[in-house]
């Protein structure tokens, strides 16, 4: 289960750290929110280009098809990855209740796409990906920057 | 979970699946509030019996239900991974027969001698409900791996199943067509599976995921998610063995609400333990829900092994009732915005409203404020009061505004703003 584990880790810090800036809003500490939120845009975009280019690719080789699990999943990080940016727009203009109200969405959608990849499609890459492979593409993984 | 794409793309209900039974739950909401008052004021005078038993099953099936119902056609692709397929119409046939069910139901109780009523109401709410657990329970047993909400869901719908049998088996009693036998153990079963069955294993099952996703929450310790909704239906069935073989049944009811207890107390824990720091209405409502929960649980509790006067037995109904709606309210503040702005979001619409843009945390806040005075009031008399009722028909029509308010603004979006195809 080495996927699941290393890749909810992740889930964990970029949950951490969107409260942490969630936090630093609502206090109206618009200064260090920003700092702490481009540590969480930075930690969850990354976290996405890892799987998009390390372990769906794999994942898509090994089934033959790039129409099932992974496609939704990148279509979602699409989704919040919009999100991103307008909460970004938000923290610019100082705009404490945008920037809530967004971020609401966000949370919402980050959690049940984690909760989906976490159940199943962790899951499944632990199970028909070989060993070998999953330790090579997480080594890869880490060494993925934005 | 991935075939059908949960709450992704375009798999996701039409809003108008969840919204038809919100609005509903919330007009029966407001007719209750009304027929109270009208009883406090002694314009309508109707037996106490007849009296219970409307507020009990408007409560119970045209709130309760609604809401419950709506909700689960819309969370089984999330927290089970099943999609129920041409949503809208299946959606629309078992709200239509429910609506119509329950208010024939309201109608036999109120008129007497009226065979034909309890036999209608019987065969609409039969139908409906039937139909809905059909509909869910073949696509929840395909499951190959459950979740603890999946498998709760699962387990509740067994109990709805259970609740419904019986009650359809006392409406025919009730309207003369069956002699009756048995006629006080059937209803204890009946509602012993309605309220620990159906309506707080469904927010037990929900609340195993919901609370952690929404609020950011630790999980909940795996032996009461793995086990704990199971172990209270093998409980219920224990009981209604028992019940049917005229053996007490008072330890079984003790041993579910000192579960209940348990789960409620570790709910508070989590919600306190929460990560994220938003301190909105829905935080509240879960908190103050699951501090209801635990004063009905207690009395239940004193009350299987002491006797316990009238009044001790109203706080515990009222609790219930508070807990149920408080959490149901928590519920709908978080899935109606977010499903306003994810369904125009999805639709290509750039300028979709936001989550506040459709119900503002304050509307909530303010909805809040009133709940807790309603069931406040509630509590400390023990007679329908005029305030009672009115504060009542007032929380739900802030509901209904509100509700009303988010399809306005997503008509609205639909016709006025440009949208994007994919």
């Amino acid at each position: 289960m080495i996927i699941s584990s290393y890749l909810r880790g992740e889930h964990r810090e970029c949950d951490e750290l969107f409260t942490i800036a969630e936090k630093s809003v609502i206090d109206g500490d618009f200064e260090k929110a920003e700092k702490d939120f481009l540590l969480f845009s930075n930690d969850t975009l990354t976290h996405f280009k890892k799987e998009e280019e390390e372990l769906f690719p794999t994942f898509e080789e090994i089934t033959g098809s790039t129409e099932g699990p992974t496609k939704i999943m990148r279509y979602e990080h699409e989704q919040m990855r919009g999100l991103i940016g307008k909460m970004a727009e938000a923290l610019e203009k100082k705009d404490k209740d945008a920037y809530l109200s967004i971020a609401e969405s966000m949370m919402i959608l980050l959690q049940q796409h984690n909760m989906k990849e976490e159940q199943m499609l962790y899951a499944m890459c632990d199970r028909t990906i070989p060993q070998d492979k999953k330790e090579s593409i997480i080594e890869t993984m880490k060494t993925i920057e934005f | 979970m991935f075939n059908q794409g949960g709450l992704s793309l375009d798999q996701a209900p039409p809003l108008s699946v969840v919204l038809r039974f919100f609005v509903t739950a919330s007009i029966f909401g407001i007719l209750l509030g009304l027929f109270l008052l009208s009883q406090s004021l002694n314009i309508t005078t109707l037996s106490s019996y007849s009296t219970q038993l409307i507020i009990i099953h408007t409560l119970s099936l045209g709130i309760m239900a609604s809401f419950m119902l709506g909700a689960l056609f819309q969370m089984l692709p999330v927290l089970a991974g099943v999609v129920i397929k041409t949503p809208t119409t299946k959606a629309m046939i078992v709200h239509t027969l429910l609506s119509i069910g329950v208010l024939v139901q309201l109608f036999a109780f109120g008129i007497s001698n009226n065979s034909l009523l309890f036999f209608l109401a019987a065969a609409y709410l039969g139908v409906a409900l039937f139909y809905a657990i059909y509909l869910m329970l073949k696509e929840l047993i395909k499951i190959k791996t459950h979740s603890s909400s999946s498998k709760g869901i699962l387990f509740t719908l067994l109990s709805l199943i259970f609740t419904t049998i019986f009650g359809i088996y006392l409406l025919l009693t009730l309207g003369g067509f069956t002699s009756g036998v048995d006629f006080t153990q059937i209803k204890e079963i009946h509602y012993s599976f309605a309220l620990f069955g159906w309506v707080s294993l469904l927010i037990v099952s929900v609340s195993f995921q919901v609370v952690e996703m929404f609020y950011v929450t630790p999980s909940y310790p795996k032996s009461i998610s793995k086990y704990l909704t199971l172990t209270i239906l093998e409980l219920l069935i224990l009981k209604t063995i028992l019940i049917i073989f005229s053996f007490k049944s008072t330890s079984i009811t003790a041993i579910v609400s000192i579960l209940f207890l348990i789960y409620a107390t570790i709910t508070i824990d989590r919600l306190t333990q929460r990560k994220r720091p938003v301190a909105d209405a829905t935080v509240w409502f879960w908190l103050f829900g699951m501090a209801l929960f635990i004063l009905s649980m207690t009395i239940t509790f004193i009350g299987s092994f002491l006797p316990i006067d009238s009044t001790l037995q109203h706080l515990s109904y009222i609790a219930f009732i508070g807990f149920a709606l408080s959490i149901v309210f928590a519920m709908v503040y978080k899935i109606v915005p977010f499903l306003t702005w994810f369904h125009l979001s999805n639709q290509g619409y750039m300028e979709a409203p936001m989550m506040h843009d459709v119900i503002h945390p304050k509307k909530a806040k303010i909805h809040f404020y009133i709940h807790i005075i309603t069931i406040a009031i509630w509590l400390l008399t023990t007679d329908i009061t005029w305030l009672g009722s009115l504060l009542l028909t007032i929380s739900f029509s802030w509901l209904f505004y509100n509700l009303t308010f988010a399809i306005r603004k997503y008509i609205y979006t639909q016709k006025h703003c440009e949208k994007i195809e994919w």
